[in-house]
């Protein structure tokens, strides 16, 4: 504002400008906005369609954006995508509810009774630290290949981000919340139910979110490793047909379906924390 | 006077905290008889016991020597016939104001429940608020509120631990002069820590000046003045100047032991 020339200062600052000033605000924000969030993926765009164009790389390393885009039709035409898309997802829902049910029960048994929180710790602990792909071995030679030891992997993974949030969230109710609960007496449902429940709620949910992200993760590990169907299957059965545009459009799904499940998590959340007001 | 049922006795109550695996002695030989209805105004220094002393009384913390009676029944742990109000509003913020006041009632039926809802939430002036979450309220209404929480229970003893602290100094005026309505209204037998003495002079029946650390009764000074009093009145002056002088008595000790 300041290299404006002057007349054109008084004009903005004159009361009848501010509606104007008002509404170039905010179609201004709006064009910041999508140059902001956009202009990063048009530049991975552009750089995409300038090395395939100029045949930089060889096709089978980088292909071009038309070819993903050729292969993800020909997949959903012939029935291939929805099939894994399908398959993956349920797999995903599967074992990501039994981490939810498992993480919220244990996470508050633990959070809230210290006794319990000393029993389950050490041995938890020790779970988590070995790495989720070390296990795969082992839940395979007990779980067999099939969908079970999956389901198996996918709920292990998820389980702890969900736990120690869980903890984290209970544990971080203040106490002069707890005191007020005392002094009234409230029945021990209750005192979860009004106090501690929804003090951790907020925790809880980024739990819930980091559980998801590993959850997809977890499932494409295990699809690679050990299927016949699938998401992560068909990208590893891809890579070795050199099909790299039937991976790459794979890729692109898995984490669009992702980016969704998360944002509807967000929503979720955001809707339950209305009450906060930091 | 007549032996009253309510009455709340403290004899020779003490109380040690281990802090840094010291022993400190936080409360000594605190004796005090309140009786029924009464309003108590307890002033001391900040750090000295007399939060704790509250505490004590409502069953949220134990203590090591002594006994705590009301209507001669012992008080050890919390219950309903002590509420108390804290420096904080302490509202569940995800509850409405309607909520958060009805928050200890059980065992009544929904019309009961209703009526008694309506009743204090009328009683501390948020009448048209109930709906309203925590962090729409002001903090005066935030402590309107949790003033409504602690007699929904109708509580034979209210305990008030510095409860206008955090609010402004024309706002405390005007929360003081509610408490007070409230307490002619219910006649609540009423125990407030302050460290402002004017409140303490302006609320109290008598008022208990407590000593620094370790914590005990050095006197005992009863108000005798008519509400509401005038907090300009020459004999409101009178007994300021007698509590200030507690106070500065014993810093020049302090200073002179350091000397």
């Amino acid at each position: 504002m300041e290299n404006q020339p002057l007349k054109d200062r008084k004009k903005l600052l004159s009361k009848s400008a501010v509606s104007n000033k008002k509404k170039s605000n905010t179609s201004f924000k709006f064009w910041d906005n999508i140059l902001c969030y956009g202009i990063l993926p048009i530049l991975i765009i552009v750089l995409w369609e300038t090395v395939t164009r100029l045949e930089i790389t060889p096709p089978a390393i980088l292909p071009s954006l038309e070819a993903v885009y050729k292969a993800f039709i020909s997949q959903i035409n012939n029935g291939e995508m929805i099939s894994d898309v399908t398959i993956s997802l349920t797999r995903v829902l599967k074992g990501y509810s039994y981490a939810v049910i498992l993480g919220l029960s244990f996470g508050s048994l633990m959070g809230i009774s210290l006794r319990a929180n000393k029993i389950f710790s050490s041995v938890f602990n020790a779970i988590r630290q070995i790495p989720p792909l070390a296990w795969i071995p082992l839940i395979i030679l007990w779980f067999g290949i099939g969908e079970v030891s999956k389901v198996v992997i996918i709920a292990k993974g998820a389980f702890f981000p969900i736990l120690l949030n869980t903890i984290n969230g209970i544990k971080n109710t203040p106490k002069g919340y707890l005191e007020v609960a005392e002094l009234h007496n409230i029945s021990k449902f209750d005192l979860f139910r009004k106090v501690y429940f929804p003090s951790s709620l907020p925790s809880v949910f980024v739990g819930l979110r980091l559980g998801l992200g590993v959850a997809w993760a977890m499932v494409v590990a295990a699809e690679i490793i050990s299927s016949s169907s699938g998401l992560g299957y068909r990208i590893n059965d891809s890579r070795a047909l050199m099909q790299s545009d039937v991976m790459i459009s794979n890729m692109v799904v898995i984490g669009f379906i992702g980016s969704i499940m998360d944002l509807i998590i967000r929503n979720i959340a955001n809707h339950f924390s209305k009450w906060q007001t930091s | 006077m007549p032996a009253s049922e309510n009455n709340l006795v403290i004899k020779n109550l003490s109380k040690c905290f281990n802090v840094n695996n010291e022993e400190v002695t936080v409360l000594q030989n605190i004796n005090l008889d309140i009786k029924e209805g009464e309003f108590i105004s307890i002033v001391g220094h900040s750090g000295c016991g007399k939060s704790t002393l509250l505490k004590i009384i409502a069953g949220l913390v134990d203590f090591d020597v002594g006994l705590v009676t009301l209507g001669g029944k012992e008080l050890k742990k919390p219950g309903t016939e002590r509420g108390m109000v804290f420096q904080e509003h302490r509202l569940l913020p995800w509850l409405t104001v309607k909520d958060n006041v009805s928050f200890g009632l059980y065992n009544l039926t929904k019309t009961e429940k209703e009526k008694i809802i309506a009743d204090h939430i009328d009683l501390v002036g948020l009448k048209g608020f109930e709906n309203a979450y925590p962090h729409q309220l002001s903090g005066g209404m935030a402590q309107r509120a949790a003033i409504a929480r602690s007699l929904a229970t109708r509580p034979k003893v209210l305990l008030l631990d510095e409860p206008f602290g955090a609010l402004d100094a024309l706002t405390r005026i005007q929360m003081q002069k509610e408490i007070l309505k409230i307490w002619e209204k219910e006649k609540t037998t009423m125990i407030l820590v302050t460290h402002d003495i004017d409140e303490a002079i302006f609320l109290g029946d008598r008022i208990v000046v407590m000593s620094s650390r370790p914590c005990t009764i050095k006197e005992i000074i009863s108000v005798q003045l008519s509400r509401p009093r005038d907090r300009s009145s020459h004999d409101f002056g009178s007994i300021r100047k007698k509590i200030f002088i507690e106070f500065f008595k014993e810093e020049e000790n302090l200073l002179e032991y350091y000397l």
